[in-house]
């Protein structure tokens, strides 16, 4: 097992390494000329060209894509990710101050889908085809279709301009991040819901299901106890491929409810040309979706007997 | 469960039940009865579709999910009868009472949980002993039924086991709540020969031990003959023929009898002699037509069969109660009878 660990981990670090050098070349392919840019920013328009190839040449740009790629990769790794052009603080400290803020909003939106759709999902099997099933159904459909910046809005139209009961601004109080955390977790808390339940609706067809049946087990004993194991590992899988999508909410939630994190960060980034925060963004959105993924491969892992065992041979 | 030997302790009587899924009905079970006594073993005999399954299964509420069940008639269980109990109560009777055993193992036992303690919550749920009494007594279920190195199957999963052992777990657990009855669903099918004969053997060593009533549900004749005490013959959702298994076996009256026995291959018959089948396939469930469901493929046939239902008269016997429903077979009897 820890042979297949050690392979996966492997194989995670080549993904990035694959993903980011693609990222990279993109953002260099983008049209648009860096080093002119930031000479007007700094000279006005009248930036000579002399200066222009002199920050070209600072920069390095006039090196070939490979070479600068790998540069850029290994200060990377070393923890040096260049300063932004924006605001002229280092990456490493915007990450520091963001990362904190967008963790709290994946983290609230991740328990909050989490808790959702095990309860939609489960509440529906249990009502297997009466009319809460339908309805719940009929919720997770709207859910996963509606799009983040509309919930946003419809939650701060109810909630804080007619109710006022929550602030329509995040990053406060407890109170003050419900409202983000609920907008991100909607669509993940939905899609998860069919998974849950649809995935039962399977197992319970199952002949150990109706063992438990035999068993003497009522209904709601059997989904619990005997069908609600084996989603796990569906389930999982669902769940860190949504979770790594929840960071793409990041980028419109935190800029509805004005929340300074890594979405709001990358935004602002692409509106300035900030190359190298893009680049430094998409690095750490890409570490992130390949460890969640390779965490959850792993949690699998030891959750299924079965799959242990195919790793045995 | 309080157990008088010469009565009944699973009656069934003018049992119907309806299938629906999607848009079509089907009667499965058309107007059966039967019964179990305690220390004997009923087998119930009939080809796929036949509903055997449904017809023990269905009173007890165990049948797949997404098939709409309508049942009518009469399923006794001591003083309570199962046809009309809410899911709740229904699920209340079948922990400990009976005891089920499925085709296959490997499907029947979750996949997610070790052995043991599958059965062992099993024990702890039925008998209210103390954790550790329930995990002694499941260790002793499993040597019961002739698990080798108990100790270390407890902590296996079911992947990890054969087929066999897993049958003989799965009829641990059914024995978990002490039960007067035993359903086994074709217990033998998914296993190979030797194996058959084991697991058969170990139904019959539990039977002794502990008087338990079996119900036997089979396609399988030589199974049949080996371990049951009388039979049940299924044609359609419809019983054909029942009596001991001695004086259906050896005196068979219905011609679907007939045709069953004759079907079984015979090792000792000559390579000219041909496997003899029963021509014709059974009829659509979902189109119900007056008359014996088996008149289409019967050679004995005429026309009152298609037209009136035949019901099952007793006839004599040397051996116990058996009864036919057959009009013309019984008529043919008697007049060599009166002759």
């Amino acid at each position: 097992m820890s042979k297949l660990i050690l392979r996966r981990i492997i194989l995670a670090i080549g993904l990035i390494i694959v993903a980011s050098a693609l990222t990279f070349s993109i953002i260099a392919a983008a049209p648009g000329n860096v080093a002119a840019l930031i000479a007007e920013r700094k000279a006005g328009p009248s930036a000579s060209a002399e200066l222009v190839q002199q920050i070209a040449e600072e920069l390095g740009l006039n090196d070939p894509l490979p070479m600068r790629y790998g540069r850029w990769f290994s200060d990377a790794i070393r923890g040096d990710l260049g300063d932004s052009l924006r605001t002229g603080k280092s990456i490493d400290q915007e990450f520091s101050e963001r990362i904190p803020i967008t963790a709290i909003l994946l983290g609230g939106g991740g328990i909050i889908a989490f808790v959702m759709s095990l309860g939609i999902g489960l509440l529906g099997a249990v009502s297997n085809g009466r009319t809460v099933d339908h309805l719940l159904r009929a919720f997770a459909l709207i859910g996963a279709s509606t799009p983040n910046f509309f919930v946003a809005a419809l939650l701060v139209i109810v909630f804080s301009v007619s109710l006022g009961w929550l602030p329509a601004f995040g990053g406060g109080s407890f109170v003050s991040w419900i409202m983000p955390c609920v907008t991100i977790a909607l669509f993940p808390g939905s899609v998860l819901s069919r998974v849950v339940r649809v995935n039962l609706q399977e197992i319970m067809s199952r002949p150990f299901a109706t063992t438990g049946f035999a068993k003497g087990y009522s209904r709601s004993s059997v989904l619990i106890y005997e069908a609600l194991p084996n989603i796990a590992v569906p389930y999982l899988t669902t769940f860190g491929a949504q979770f790594t999508l929840m960071i793409i909410g990041s980028i419109v939630v935190e800029t509805v409810f004005a929340l300074n994190g890594i979405g709001a960060f990358f935004i602002e980034a692409i509106r300035f040309r900030d190359f190298i925060s893009m680049q430094a963004t998409l690095l750490l959105f890409i570490v992130f979706f390949v460890f969640v993924n390779l965490f959850v491969d792993i949690v699998c892992l030891f959750i299924d007997p079965r799959i242990r065992r195919e790793t045995h041979g | 469960m309080n157990i008088k030997l010469d009565e009944p302790i699973f009656e069934v009587e003018n049992l119907v039940i309806d299938l629906y899924a999607a848009n079509v009905s089907v009667r499965a079970v058309d107007g059966c009865s039967f019964s179990v006594y305690p220390g004997e073993t009923l087998a119930i005999v009939g080809e796929s579709g036949s509903g055997k399954t449904v017809m023990t299964l269905g009173p007890l509420g165990l049948l797949p999910e997404g098939v709409s069940v309508d049942m009518k008639g009469i399923a006794r269980s001591g003083d309570q009868n199962l046809i009309g109990q809410s899911e709740k109560s229904l699920a209340k009777l079948r922990g400990g009472n009976y005891g089920v055993v499925f085709q296959d193992p490997i499907s029947a036992l979750n996949p997610m949980k070790r052995i043991g303690p599958q059965l062992a919550s099993q024990v702890f749920r039925l008998t209210g002993a103390s954790k550790e009494k329930s995990k002694e007594i499941a260790l002793d279920l499993l040597r019961r039924t002739g698990i080798p190195d108990p100790v270390d199957r407890y902590t296996r999963y079911p992947h990890e086991m054969s087929g066999g052992m897993l049958q003989r777990a799965m009829i641990a657990l059914a024995l978990a709540g002490r039960p007067r009855i035993l359903i086994a669903d074709e217990p033998t099918t998914a296993l190979d020969a030797t194996v058959q004969a084991q697991i058969l053997e170990l139904l019959k060593e539990i039977q002794r031990d502990e008087n338990i009533a079996i119900v036997l549900i089979t396609h399988d004749i030589g199974v049949v003959a080996a371990v049951a005490d009388r039979i049940v013959i299924l044609y359609a959702g419809r019983v054909a023929e029942t009596g001991t298994v001695t004086e259906v076996l050896i005196n068979p009256v219905h011609p679907y009898t007939k045709g069953l026995l004759a079907s079984v291959p015979d090792l000792r018959a000559k390579q000219s002699e041909l496997l003899t089948g029963i021509p014709g396939t059974p009829p659509d469930q979902s189109q119900l037509k007056p008359g014996c469901r088996f008149s289409d493929r019967c050679s004995n046939a005429i026309e009152t069969c298609w037209q009136i239902r035949p019901t099952l008269k007793e006839i004599e016997s040397s051996d116990g109660v058996h009864l036919v429903a057959c009009p013309v077979e019984i008529a043919n009897i008697k007049g060599k009878g009166n002759a």
